[in-house]
């Protein structure tokens, strides 16, 4: 289907729209009344079929607006359907998460924040704010300005919900497996509830919020120049992935074309930071199933791409780099020698480390078939990047909407049908490859050229960008006043889909195998936090460390199964 | 210079308690274990559990679902437990200063507890791995 033929589908819903805006060639806002938004989100989302990217409630002056944000990657094409609710009392539009579990999340998220009923949702329990928020007050509202919301006391003395809903559950005589929220090794904080039967997990609970900063709204009292530095803090590993989604969506909005060279930089940043980003995630997904050995090696070999890094940028991990229209700093062209050598010894590395995973009897018997995501499911749940791409949907926005220079680069997406925790392990180091074809290909192009132009003002109106970060793609939606900050700022990381389809790939699975399940989706927290399973038949209180040696229990018992029955590789 | 001061100087057990970071203080302190950094050639471990901790490292801003589970994991570290607040969200909130669901800094909330408690502070956004390991030594040196 091209571009007209998506026009043509979209006008059969013509009369039930009141305004159609077509700002670029590939970007498509659609306004209607709540009413009809259950309906058209149907229609995209089953009919046409878009893939839903996210959803963004914002409070305009008299109405509340709901946004879906939609994709059609063959044509990259984004298509926006607002939904505008007039009753500003008691604000309510249908939820569309019975057909569409990826929106399940934004729609509590939503209610959050913002304090829209979403009728018929299944799930409307309290997502992203504190446990203990003072109920009926919504900090994305316009009258909760001044950010420090009032009334509030910041008493957080009382006990948590959901560790008190797993104790719930405990005396239920259900057995639970409570993950989280803190674990000894890495990252951020998580709360997972595993119901158990014996070894296989039957369902899976989650809570958020422990991470919630309040990024959206703080970015509404920044300039449009702030806000980068800004957003490149939503995640410290996709610091590049989420400042360049914003600024493209900003220099759409302003007209504005980066020169050439800005684009290569952008280009060799951003890959870098793609390959550090896939290798520290090997080293975790070793560490789970007992490969210290790969943990060890991945993460010296990130290390010569974090010197690069911190060469070209000033610092290791946030670069600062991008702004609207350019870069900051340069790729200085004495530098070009050093990069293309270092990026030599990561490419032996690599694939020294590609042989060892694809030859490997144990990690085949380990890694296949476990924690497996369906295309379907996939589909369902809207995930994006590696976690989509090894579930058999190629969607990849540096090949579907080309951004920075991939488009002029010779590179290709790597996906597999499989949907397994072993499809997603091959993937990412094959991206590594490409990543480094990308970086070798940017550096020896790379045209001459000041990096940045000047941007006088950013008109009003409002404008999606979207970017391919190492986890998925990254979307920011901005709407300007014309004044000199948002007024309305989204950004959809891309864990924030992928990770609600633990909920398809976890259950039925063993609990053995969870760690590394939760884990192959990379989130942005490893998830295997400090796990407690409570077993209330035997009273048997099984830690982190229980299971993490469950896990590699589970590995060696399969090296041995293969060392007795004289199992090769050809035979797997 | 009691006799837990003195035990506590050499090779400190640390517990990473992260209340609302973007990670990458968290990543840097995970390098600071592989090869190139190599901590535990000090004696510098991190543990599974606050009860085995001799010190806290402690990233981000503190959210207002995070400051319970920090003051509850600070109670649970044996006495004299030092805080070690990494990075610049951990020392003063940094950018998420104004942000309604920001409750920290850290040094706020662990004072609640324990108004005499030990907090060295590591700024930076991240900290290199170089000034975390300086840090840690200077404090020690310090106590």
């Amino acid at each position: 289907m091209n571009q007209e033929e998506l026009n043509s589908r979209l006008s059969e819903i013509e009369e039930k729209l009141i305004a159609v805006e077509q700002p670029a060639d590939n970007r498509i806002f659609l306004s209607c009344e709540a009413e009809n938004a259950y309906s058209l989100n149907k229609f995209l989302f089953e009919d046409v079929p878009l893939r839903f990217v996210i959803a963004t409630g914002i409070d305009s002056d008299d109405c509340f607006e709901v946004l879906y944000h939609y994709s059609y990657d063959e044509t990259s094409c984004m298509v926006t359907l607002k939904a505008i609710i007039r009753d500003r009392e008691k604000p309510a539009i249908e939820s569309i998460a019975p057909f569409l579990p990826g929106a399940e999340w934004i729609e509590r998220e939503i209610h959050d924040l913002l304090g829209i009923e979403f009728e018929n949702h299944p799930d409307m329990r309290r997502l992203i704010l504190a446990d203990d928020w003072p109920e009926g007050v919504y900090p994305l509202r316009k009258e909760a300005n001044g950010i420090k919301v009032k009334g509030w006391t910041g008493d957080t003395s009382s006990r948590p919900s959901v560790e008190s809903s797993a104790h719930r559950t405990v005396r239920l005589a259900k057995p639970v497996l409570a993950v989280g929220p803190f674990h000894p090794l890495q990252e951020e904080m998580e709360f997972f509830q595993l119901t158990v039967d014996g070894e296989i997990v039957t369902d899976i609970d989650m809570r958020i919020s422990y991470n919630h900063r309040g990024i959206e709204k703080i970015s509404e009292t920044l300039q449009f120049d702030q806000v980068p530095f800004l957003v490149s803090r939503v995640c410290g590993i996709c610091s590049a992935s989420h400042p360049l989604a914003y600024v493209q969506a900003l220099e759409q909005l302003a007209g504005v074309k980066p020169p050439e060279r800005a684009l290569y930089v952008r280009t060799i940043i951003n890959e870098l930071e793609r390959i550090h980003s896939h290798m520290l995630w090997f080293g975790l997904a070793g560490h789970f199933i007992g490969y210290d050995t790969v943990f060890m090696w991945a993460w010296r070999y990130r290390e010569p791409v974090l010197d690069l890094l911190e060469e070209i940028s000033g610092n290791r991990n946030q670069y600062g780099n991008v702004k609207v229209g350019g870069c900051r700093e340069d790729v200085p062209d004495e530098l070009k020698p050093k990069i293309l050598q270092e990026i030599d010894g990561i490419e032996r590395k690599m694939d020294m480390l590609i042989k060892a995973v694809v030859d490997d009897p144990v990690l085949h018997a380990r890694l296949k078939g476990v924690g497996v995501l369906s295309k379907e499911a996939a589909i369902k749940y809207a995930v994006t990047g590696p976690t989509a791409r090894a579930s058999g949907v190629a969607i990849d926005v540096r090949r579907d909407d080309p951004y920075a220079a991939y488009g002029d680069l010779d590179w290709s997406v790597i996906s597999r049908p499989e949907g397994d925790v072993f499809a997603k392990v091959v993937v990412r180091l094959l991206e590594v490859i490409e990543s480094i074809k990308i970086i070798r290909q940017a550096v020896r192009k790379l045209p001459d050229g000041p990096v940045t132009t000047e941007v006088k003002e950013i008109p009003p109106g409002e404008a999606v960008g979207h970017a391919e970060a190492p986890r998925g793609e990254t979307f920011h939606y901005v709407r300007s006043d014309g004044g000199n900050r948002p007024i309305r700022h989204k950004v959809r990381a891309p864990s924030y889909v992928n990770v609600p389809s633990f909920k398809a790939s976890c259950i039925g699975g063993h609990i053995a195998d969870v760690t590394i399940t939760l884990a192959a989706v990379d989130p942005c927290y490893s998830c295997t936090e400090r796990l407690a399973v409570v077993d209330s038949h035997n009273k048997v209180i099984h830690d982190y460390e229980a299971l993490l040696r469950m896990s590699r229990e589970r590995t060696s018992q399969i090296k041995k199964g293969i060392g007795e029955q004289g199992l090769n590789l050809e035979d797997l | 210079m009691s006799w837990k001061i003195w035990s506590l100087r050499k090779s400190p057990w640390v517990f990473h308690v992260n209340t609302g970071a973007c990670n990458n203080c968290d990543i840097e302190i995970v390098n600071l274990l592989t090869p190139k950094f190599d901590v535990e050639r000090f004696g510098i471990k991190l543990v599974g559990s606050p009860r085995h901790a001799d010190a806290l490292l402690v990233t981000g801003v503190v959210t207002a679902q995070a400051a319970p589970r920090l003051r509850e994991i600070y109670r649970q570290t044996p006495k004299p437990c030092v805080v070690f607040c990494i990075g610049a969200c951990a020392c003063d909130t940094g950018i998420f200063k104004d942000g309604y669901h920001v409750v920290g800094p850290v040094d706020k909330i662990i004072r609640e507890v324990d108004p005499d408690a030990i907090i060295a502070y590591v700024p930076g956004c991240p900290p290199k791995p170089e000034a975390m390991i300086s840090g840690v030594v200077k404090a020690l040196s310090a106590l």
